[in-house]
């Protein structure tokens, strides 16, 4: 048994612990059991993205991160903090691992799979004097793991990489990869909890958490950031921020709070220090499968009128609004005038 | 006196006027919920909202109850626009719109301009009771959300159906009061004088010799 601490707890720490309590902690010494008693291995690779998931999973500050790497999560991959490179790491700390633990080990994506030429927009090694492009990387090595979990926005829905008009067709994990299960753990960047507590999931239960409706566990991103926000009475008291920072609700500086799904609203970053809605920014909605289809610091996007233009919304009403006022009134003349309207239609109907 | 007839049965005008009332609530509250700081309507979120919510619920009632009267006593007959049958209809009712004739033939109980409006109301009022519970639970229906292309996009739709929403009424308004007092009447009373309406058929003659000079 390589662990003492069931399922529902485990579920249960990491939906409710925030900010009292820091979850990697104390998850430690239940990882670092079930490491020694063979968890499956760790490979965590990088595509189209800023490494910026992978900083903010070095913001782990309890442990420190060099505990969870190497005592928590037995990770035999990782292109920033290994000390292997080149062929050696490729095909020794990658390709070797993978081949031996087949079906067993869990990889780790960190941003977008970008598809067009053929996946040349991103390579990461040679093989035979070929590039390896990360497509085919993500096709060979993910086809073998037992699941996929893609880290971040970019590697679960595509995010910046793959936003319009998106020249590198950069496609998210599960557009690639169809034959094995994907754990979505959005977020730019996702908080470090989140990745901990999901690969310490798979570590611990060799399966992955329960999802929603976007492939995203349901311990850390089922509560709305709007509903749960520490600023909510500003909203139902109707006080608004008008620049950052400002005491108030920031729905109209574009908070898309009423969207997002996560639980930052009780588990801070920076090691429980600060989020963005308490620093005074509004929140982006990073963990939704359309981020960034928005402008990020307005209340609703414009909408397209013709190719290429757009326009506010109420711009288009006003205009057709004015066009009906206009044409009211010409029409209410026209009635006037043609005797329509008045008392001509009643002498009328008295003559019948 | 003058004949009456009955134009409005009495369900007819209890949907009228609930759901009248409920879309008019929806869109005051609606736009205060939009934009609070330019439409000071209210000094709260808290009642706007739960007004919202109770007035969407109104109008779900209003709207199937307006549908299943339609269904059991036929009356979708005079309502829903047909594009094959009401299309070639359209220039003699604009003709007369226009002023370039004084009257115009028998549609039935409305005309096809008329007939767009009120099926269009209906196909508008279920996005905008679809698009508005995606935005008041979104959990509930998280697929739907998606399908619609996010949340961001289910709001941009819902506002939009808002402002198509306050033109047709405006235009509704307009031409129903500009029709004559005893139309408007007939909302409340349910009954219109037999002889009153402008059909080439009906009692007034038409004046072929005014149409073609304006």
């Amino acid at each position: 048994m390589p662990t003492k601490l069931s399922r529902r707890e485990f579920i249960r720490l990491c939906a409710g612990s925030a900010a009292a309590i820091s979850m990697s902690g104390f998850l430690a010494p239940f990882m670092a059991e079930a490491a020694e008693a063979g968890a499956p291995p760790v490979i965590w690779i990088q595509g189209a993205s800023c490494t910026g998931c992978s900083i903010s999973l070095l913001n782990t500050v309890h442990p420190s991160i060099q505990d969870v790497l190497l005592k928590v999560i037995s990770l035999r991959y990782h292109p920033n903090v290994m000390a292997a490179a080149g062929d050696l790491a490729i095909q020794e700390a990658m390709y070797k691992v993978a081949r031996e633990n087949k079906g067993r080990f869990f990889l780790v994506v960190e941003g977008s799979v970008p598809t067009a030429a053929d996946g040349m927009f991103c390579t990461v090694g040679e093989e035979n004097g070929k590039p390896i492009t990360f497509q085919k990387l993500v096709q060979d090595i993910g086809g073998q793991a037992k699941a996929i979990l893609a880290f971040g926005t970019c590697s679960a829905y595509g995010g910046i990489p793959a936003t319009p008009p998106n020249p590198t067709g950069c496609k998210p994990v599960a557009d690639v990869v169809k034959n094995v299960p994907v754990v979505n753990v959005p977020g730019c960047p996702p908080h470090p909890d989140w990745m901990v507590g999901t690969i310490a999931h798979v570590i611990l239960y060799g399966d992955y958490p329960e999802l929603d409706e976007f492939g995203r566990p349901k311990m850390f991103f089922s509560g709305i950031v709007h509903d749960n926000c520490p600023r909510r009475q500003y909203f139902d008291n109707a006080i608004f921020a008008k620049n950052f920072s400002d005491p108030g609700c920031l729905l109209e500086i574009g908070c898309k709070g009423p969207i997002a799904h996560c639980d930052a609203t009780t588990r801070p970053w920076n090691g429980g220090v600060n989020w963005c809605i308490k620093s005074g920014a509004p929140c982006i909605a990073c963990t939704e499968p359309q981020f960034p289809g928005w402008p990020m610091y307005e209340r609703l996007p414009e909408m397209p009128i013709a190719p290429g233009i757009t326009t506010t919304i109420d711009q288009v009403g006003l205009v057709l609004g004015g066009a009906a006022v206009v044409g009211i009134g010409g029409h209410l003349i026209g009635n006037i005038a043609t005797g329509r309207v008045g008392f001509k239609k009643d002498e009328k109907e008295g003559d019948n | 006196m003058k004949e009456m007839e009955l134009r409005h049965p009495i369900w007819i005008r209890i949907f009228h006027w609930t759901n009248m009332i409920a879309i008019t609530l929806l869109m005051l509250t609606g736009y205060y919920i939009h934009a609070p700081q330019t439409f000071r309507l209210f000094d709260n979120m808290d009642t706007p909202r739960m007004l919202h919510f109770a007035m969407a619920y109104v109008l779900c009632v209003g709207v199937v109850g307006r549908v299943y009267y339609a269904i059991v006593t036929g009356d979708w007959k005079n309502i829903l626009f047909s594009p094959l049958k009401d299309i070639k209809n359209f220039p003699s009712m604009m003709k007369y719109y226009l002023f370039l004739a004084d009257s115009h033939p028998d549609y039935g109980k409305y005309n096809p301009g008329q007939k767009m409006m009120y099926s269009g109301w209906l196909f508008m009022a279920l996005i905008q009771i679809i698009t508005g519970f995606i935005l008041y639970k979104p959990d509930l229906f998280p697929g739907l959300g998606a399908l619609l292309g996010g949340l961001i996009a289910v709001r941009v739709i819902h506002y939009v159906v808002t402002w198509l929403f306050l033109l047709s009424v405006l235009a509704h308004v307009y031409l129903d009061i500009s029709e004559g007092i005893p139309v408007l009447l007939s909302m409340f009373t349910g009954k219109m004088p037999k002889d009153f309406h402008h059909t080439s058929d009906g009692p007034k003659v038409p004046q072929p010799g005014k149409g073609v000079s304006a």
